[in-house]
């Protein structure tokens, strides 16, 4: 997992897949390669078997039962089963869809779909540490609004929305409620049923399962109508039909069952390594943090520095894997969605990095990332100043 | 026949013929479902099934998973969740709400105390015995399986890994064949957790017919069905004999000789049958005056039964409020039974609802649950 001098803090983006995880993947892959989905031998038993498992352990993490879990390809497919899938399965012609400005691109570009198909989605705006304003949300409920799709955690700046507030407003309204959660299952605790939420959708490479799995939790007793988008074999209950990808399947189980013990303990452990970095180079220099301080996750930070020539910060901060806007539209030199809606002008968000600590981060690693930091970006600052 | 008499009767078979077993048992309901805790299956190499865990929708999955089971030759817990209506496994919806566990267990026909040993050893026994499965909800945890079992007198037999856990589930499975209710428990031992089923595990209740007439036949092969013991006495060898009474216990004697040869417990039933009031009266005068009979019941009209206490009282004898409760004449249930086979199924839902201390009323006119359920959830014991 260690590369020669490079440290790696961009675990938000992805994980590596733990030893342990691995180690139960691995018969998978050719001793037990079975189709989950053949009933009529022990082959088939067996796959169903370590499927069912890891989906015992999969609703674990949440507080949910394994029977309202959906396996898929990861959380983008799970919302755009969900947004898809509701907005075909309603027949109202003025579908409405109420989602907000920081969401991940999964979300909004599906809600672009959805606005190119014929309905309105209604984009809430944040306050500058990226919260909602729950009367906003309140407000624009209207008769024909057939869900309400708002992110636990950021993957940005980690601002966690308060789910249980949102949760009591949809209820009411029995509007369905969808969560992307792939920021904060695993992290922190997510119990669905203390929540109140009707559907979250998480993936296993943020926690340290391998990639190319993810879930769709939904609530047997607020189960809206979905059309599903794929047709098939009826697998996952015919919502999502396909060949089971029984070893991402398992790591991805065992992977919710090691959170489950570790959670706690790792926050313990890394929450100060966060502050740690934090508080050093706020002192050092004016470093701007980004997002709801109150209210974020726990082991990661976004960090505006100040009067910089941002252009080269990432090529010299060359030891560090940092991501300067979120992993999946940094291909662009574009600021952050996210970062603009909560109002950083064009060259603050480009300025600005995101940090994430994981189950491997050492405290030798962080020490050594704020020694760079301190090294590096006094050199990126114009030559006026 | 019972359903754990047609279990061991099937793996008696299997054990000589060679085959392996799994044995399926139900050891947690939450929720509602068609059988409760402690219904069990036993399934051969061959996917041969005695008994059942549900109504007919899980048998088919729990067949695949006994046979994995078997070929793994591991315990293994499955967990299905009926409330799940979409759930392509539980086929045949039954509109059930619950939540089920089994555990399934392969038997080693070598092993002398294996689940069904056990469960045979239970079943032999004259009293109620503690039937303990142990398993564990977290699936990823060896499931010890049906281990031990424990008598009215607190001796155990067979044994768990574990001499801690053994005494305390000893000592809970004691009390619980005092309250003669089942029990689920959550073990807390210092670095693991163990979940224990104990089964309360009575014997069948004993009908003895006093009478052998055509009537009688017919109601001996109905509670024959139901697996109670059936005896069958009556002074006339022509009446009572075993080709006419295959399945019973045949008592060929006088009024004063009947009881004995029978051994009275809190669930044996005595239906006077006779169509001879003096045989009745006889045998009725020798039945009072044994407290333990839990029941005592009467054919004929309300009109014999008014004789036959008069004649009572002219011996000096008067029913205390114990006797007369016992004492249901005319026996039956009020359901429009003419037939020999329909008053049969009269007298037997009587019997069974006053050893199940149920009072008689249609279920529809039931609020809460079908099944006792107050006692579902898994108590915390900590070691």
């Amino acid at each position: 997992m260690k590369r020669a001098n490079k440290i790696y803090l961009d675990y938000n983006s992805t994980t590596p897949v733990d030893p342990r995880v691995l180690e139960e993947m691995l018969p998978y892959f050719n001793e037990r390669f079975g189709n989950a989905s053949s009933v009529s031998h022990m082959f088939g038993w067996e796959a169903e078997e370590a499927v069912n498992l890891a989906r015992e352990q999969v609703a674990g993490l949440i507080g949910a039962s394994a029977g309202e879990i959906t396996f898929t390809s990861g959380a983008t497919e799970a919302v755009n089963l969900i947004i898809r899938g509701m907005f075909m399965a309603n027949d109202d012609t003025r579908r409405h869809i109420i989602t907000c400005a920081t969401e991940h691109k999964a979300v909004l570009d599906t809600c672009k779909f959805v606005e190119q198909s014929g309905g309105t989605v209604t984009y809430l705006p944040v306050d500058k540490s990226g919260s909602i304003d729950l009367k906003k949300l309140e407000n624009a409920i209207t008769d024909h609004t057939i869900l309400v799709c708002l992110m636990h955690a950021n993957n940005e700046i980690g601002t966690i929305h308060p789910l249980k507030e949102i949760a009591r407003i949809t209820r009411e309204k029995s509007i369905p409620l969808l969560s992307d959660a792939t920021q904060s299952v695993g992290k922190i605790p997510v119990d669905v049923n203390e929540l109140g939420v009707d559907m979250i959708t998480f993936s296993s490479h943020k926690l340290y399962g391998p990639k190319g799995a993810g879930a769709l939790y939904i609530s047997k007793k607020n189960k809206p109508g979905i059309t599903p988008i794929l047709t098939g074999g009826g697998q996952e209950k015919g919502m999502r039909p396909g060949t089971m990808n029984v070893p991402a399947i398992v790591g991805f189980g065992k992977a919710c069952e090691i959170c489950s013990k570790e959670m706690k303990d790792e926050t313990n452990r890394l929450s100060p390594l966060r502050d740690q970095m934090e508080s050093e180079l706020s002192d050092w220099d004016s470093v701007q943090i980004n997002g709801n301080l109150r209210n974020r996750l726990p082991y990661m930070t976004n960090l505006t520095f100040q009067n910089i020539d941002s252009s080269h910060l990432l090529l010299r901060l060359r030891n560090l894997a940092v991501s300067q806007g979120s992993a999946c539209t940094s291909a662009t030199q574009k600021p952050s969605h996210v970062l603009e809606a909560i109002g950083l002008p064009d060259d603050r968000a480009l300025s600005s990095i995101r940090v994430g600590l994981g189950r491997f981060t050492t405290e030798e690693e962080i020490e050594a990332a704020i020694r760079e930091m301190k090294d590096v970006i006094p050199q990126l600052k114009p030559l006026t100043q | 026949m019972r359903e754990i008499d047609a279990i061991i009767e099937s793996y008696e078979k299997a054990k000589n013929e060679g085959r392996k077993c799994v044995l399926a048992t139900v050891v947690h309901v939450e929720g509602s479902s068609y059988r409760a805790a402690g219904a069990r299956m036993l399934v051969d190499e061959y996917g041969f099934m005695t008994g059942a865990i549900s109504g007919g929708c899980l048998e088919g999955d729990a067949l695949r998973k006994a046979l994995l089971a078997l070929d793994q030759n591991k315990n293994k817990l499955v967990t299905y969740d009926t409330s799940d209506e979409d759930d392509a496994v539980i086929g045949a919806q039954l509109g059930c709400n619950g939540i089920i566990q089994v555990l399934f267990e392969p038997v080693d026909p070598e092993q002398e105390e294996n689940a069904v040993e056990l469960l045979k050893k239970a079943d032999d026994h004259q009293q109620p015995v503690a039937l303990v499965s142990i398993f564990n909800l977290d699936k990823t945890k060896p499931q010890p399986g049906t281990l031990v079992m424990i008598d009215q007198k607190g001796t155990q037999t067979g044994r768990t890994d574990q001499p801690d856990l053994s005494k305390k589930i000893r000592e809970v499975a004691y009390q619980a064949l005092d309250r003669q209710t089942s029990h689920f428990g959550e073990y807390h031992l210092p670095s693991e957790i163990y979940h224990a089923f104990i089964d309360i595990i009575t014997p069948p209740p004993t009908l003895v017919l006093v009478g052998a007439g055509n009537d009688a036949q017919v109601l001996s092969e109905m509670a024959g069905v139901l697996g109670w013991n059936i005896i069958v006495a009556d002074g006339r060898p022509t009446h009572a004999n075993s080709k006419r009474f295959t399945s019973c216990q045949v008592v060929v004697t006088n009024p004063g000789e009947i009881m004995e040869n029978i051994n009275i417990t809190e669930k044996t039933a005595f239906v006077l049958m006779t169509h001879n009031y003096m045989y009745d009266l006889e045998v009725l005068k020798l039945l009072l005056a044994r407290d333990e009979i839990p029941y005592i019941g009467i054919l004929g009209p309300n009109k014999k039964h008014r004789r036959m206490l008069d004649d009572l009282a002219a011996d000096g004898i008067q029913l205390t409020d114990e006797q007369s409760a016992k004492i249901h004449a005319p026996v039956g249930l009020q359901l429009g039974a003419e037939t020999p086979a329909e008053i049969g199924l009269s007298i037997l839902s009587e019997i069974q609802a006053v050893f199940t201390g149920s009072s008689v009323r249609h279920l529809r006119e039931l609020s809460g649950s079908i099944h006792k359920k107050e006692l579902y959830e898994f108590e915390t014991i900590k070691l």
